[in-house]
């Protein structure tokens, strides 16, 4: 993994730009495109789309870090989705277990574009969106503060505690610790020493910072302002139109009976 | 369950909720245990996290566990749609432990969960909660993912559950036994953070029943969702899995995680909880 566990690109795109919320009823909209429907050439669609606006975004490093569970994720799909559907179609492989036929392969990769598309579509909003703007953006989606308080602390504290764990192992292997086995029982257990100094580390930071909260006047019922609040504009209203346009339209052609197999 | 919304109101618990989340994050990536299949499921260590928090924790854990697994989906870059169900499923899985814990009846130890005293009775009763919170979470997460079509409630399912059960079970006594203490010496357990009007005020006999109610609940769920995809109990194999609205899965699987969520819902709105009274 690289030194940084942020999948967030710093770029002056214009998906960078729009408000996380209009990056969310975009996204979405591609979510449902690729919901909508079954036949792979259909479900492509979205899939393309999401990648090309990844790799437009700069989101091609993040991409490659992922690619391993992107290609996990589309050939366990393909592989285990003819099992639950009806045959039909030309037989394209008959051994002595079983058929399959043209109509399991298309659904298994329509079903696997659709993975593939998901996962594709949540990176590219990661990519585009800090941690900041994904706290802002909740807030002002109407999620309560203290909600969004624990959220945005808990992303401040997750690469420092995603360090100490790091530390902890080469603290420990230093030491002479091995983390090994050769089932997975005496593996979980050689964590033990590596688990307890990480636990005991993050629980004892509650403790003072509750406290430096609350000298700071610390209310999760007051009005909250934001420094860096970022105006919903027009072309952020436009966007979400996209977003709306896209799902009624993917729904509306699949209940005419569209891209289904 | 009026403590899942009122403890928003306390510093320490906030606190708790982000110091949770954040650490069961960091401990999902690096410690990836042992890999099943290459990029699809580990067995990992992390995964012990929201049964012990939420034994110690209380609701601080089931919303800690969800937000964790919620920022584990941003960062590993598999943050989707299926995101939602992993949220309610991972708060589940933190929250049933603060449910069950000495509410089991036969199987309660009716000690506290520090593995010092009648270890084998609270041996049986940790092994039974992970049971039911490992269920209730790869029932959830399952059947959502079903809903959505990505995947086979009897793949996910089996997967999880096994996951989930695994390490809470190998991990979860020794590390109860190291963190208790210390954690109920800082004064962190929920007990002694949440007000005494937040703690649910229900009789023995409710909380019991609705303790047993969820463990049964998450393990028949989880169980006859298995079944079902598998084509046991004479449903056709596959029942025309993605013929559903033609988007997700087979009518009787959705139907079957309606009830089920419904179920698991309404006990564990009429749940309380024990701990309090055992520190007492």
């Amino acid at each position: 993994m690289s030194s940084s566990p942020s999948l967030y690109a710093d770029r002056d795109t214009f998906i960078h730009r729009l408000n996380a919320r209009s990056k969310l009823a975009l996204i979405t909209g591609l979510f449902v495109m690729a919901y909508s429907f079954t036949d792979p050439v259909w479900v492509f669609v979205p899939l393309a789309a999401s990648f090309l606006a990844l790799v437009a975004v700069g989101g091609w490093p993040n991409f490659k870090r992922l690619s391993f569970i992107v290609v996990a994720l589309f050939l366990v799909g393909f592989a285990v989705w003819p099992a639950f559907t009806h045959s039909g179609g030309a037989v394209l492989l008959s051994t002595p277990v079983g058929t399959l036929t043209e109509r399991e392969v298309l659904f298994a990769l329509g079903r696997s574009e659709r993975i593939a598309a998901f996962i594709i579509g949540g990176l590219l909003f990661v990519t585009t969106t800090s941690n900041e703007e994904i706290v802002a953006g909740m807030r002002s989606l109407g999620i309560p503060f203290a909600f969004c308080f624990a959220v945005g602390t808990a992303l401040r504290l997750f690469p420092t505690f995603l360090g100490s764990a790091n530390t902890v192992r080469q603290a420990q292997a230093a030491r002479g610790h091995e983390v090994g086995g050769n089932n997975p029982v005496t593996l979980l257990r050689s964590y033990i020493p590596l688990l307890i100094p990480v636990f005991m580390t993050a629980i004892r930071n509650v403790q003072t910072q509750a406290m430096a909260l609350e000298a700071r006047g610390f209310d999760t019922r007051g009005d909250r302002s934001f420094y860096n609040r970022q105006p919903f504009q027009t072309v952020d209203w436009a966007v979400v139109v996209v977003g709306l346009v896209a799902a009624v339209v993917s729904v509306a052609l699949r209940l005419q009976g569209f891209g289904t197999i | 369950m009026r403590e899942l919304l009122t403890m928003w109101r306390d510093t320490r618990m906030i606190m708790l909720v982000a110091v949770v989340a954040a650490v069961y994050a960091a401990l999902l990536i690096p410690f990836a245990g042992f890999v099943v299949v290459p990029g699809i499921t580990a067995v990992r260590p992390g995964n012990v996290i929201p049964v012990i928090f939420g034994i110690m924790f209380g609701p601080a854990a089931a919303w800690g566990s969800a937000i964790g697994n919620l920022i584990n989906d941003i960062f590993a870059g598999t943050f989707g749609p299926g995101s939602l169900f992993g949220f309610i499923g991972n708060f589940f899985f933190g929250l049933l432990g603060y449910k069950l814990w000495g509410n089991l009846g036969p199987l309660s130890s009716g000690v506290e969960p520090d593995f010092r005293e009648n270890t084998i009775r609270q041996l049986v009763e940790f092994v039974a909660i992970a049971a039911a919170a490992s269920a209730v979470c790869a029932a959830i997460i399952a059947w959502g993912l079903e809903v959505l079509g990505l995947f086979p409630f009897s793949v996910l399912g089996t997967v999880i559950f096994a996951n989930n059960l695994i390490a809470t079970v190998v991990l979860g006594p020794p590390l109860l036994y190291l963190t208790y203490p210390r954690i109920k010496e800082m004064g962190l357990l929920y007990p002694d953070l949440l007000h005494d009007e937040d703690v649910p005020d229900v009789g023995l006999g409710r909380a019991r029943t609705a303790a047993l109610g969820l463990l049964a609940v998450s393990i028949i769920w989880v169980t006859v969702g298995i079944a079902i995809s598998l084509g046991v109990y004479n449903v056709e194999f596959g029942v025309a899995q993605g013929e559903t609205f033609g988007q997700g899965g087979a009518t009787i699987q959705i139907v079957l995680g309606a009830i089920g969520f419904l179920l698991v819902l309404g006990l564990t709105a009429i749940s309380g909880e024990r701990l309090s009274r055992l520190l007492d």
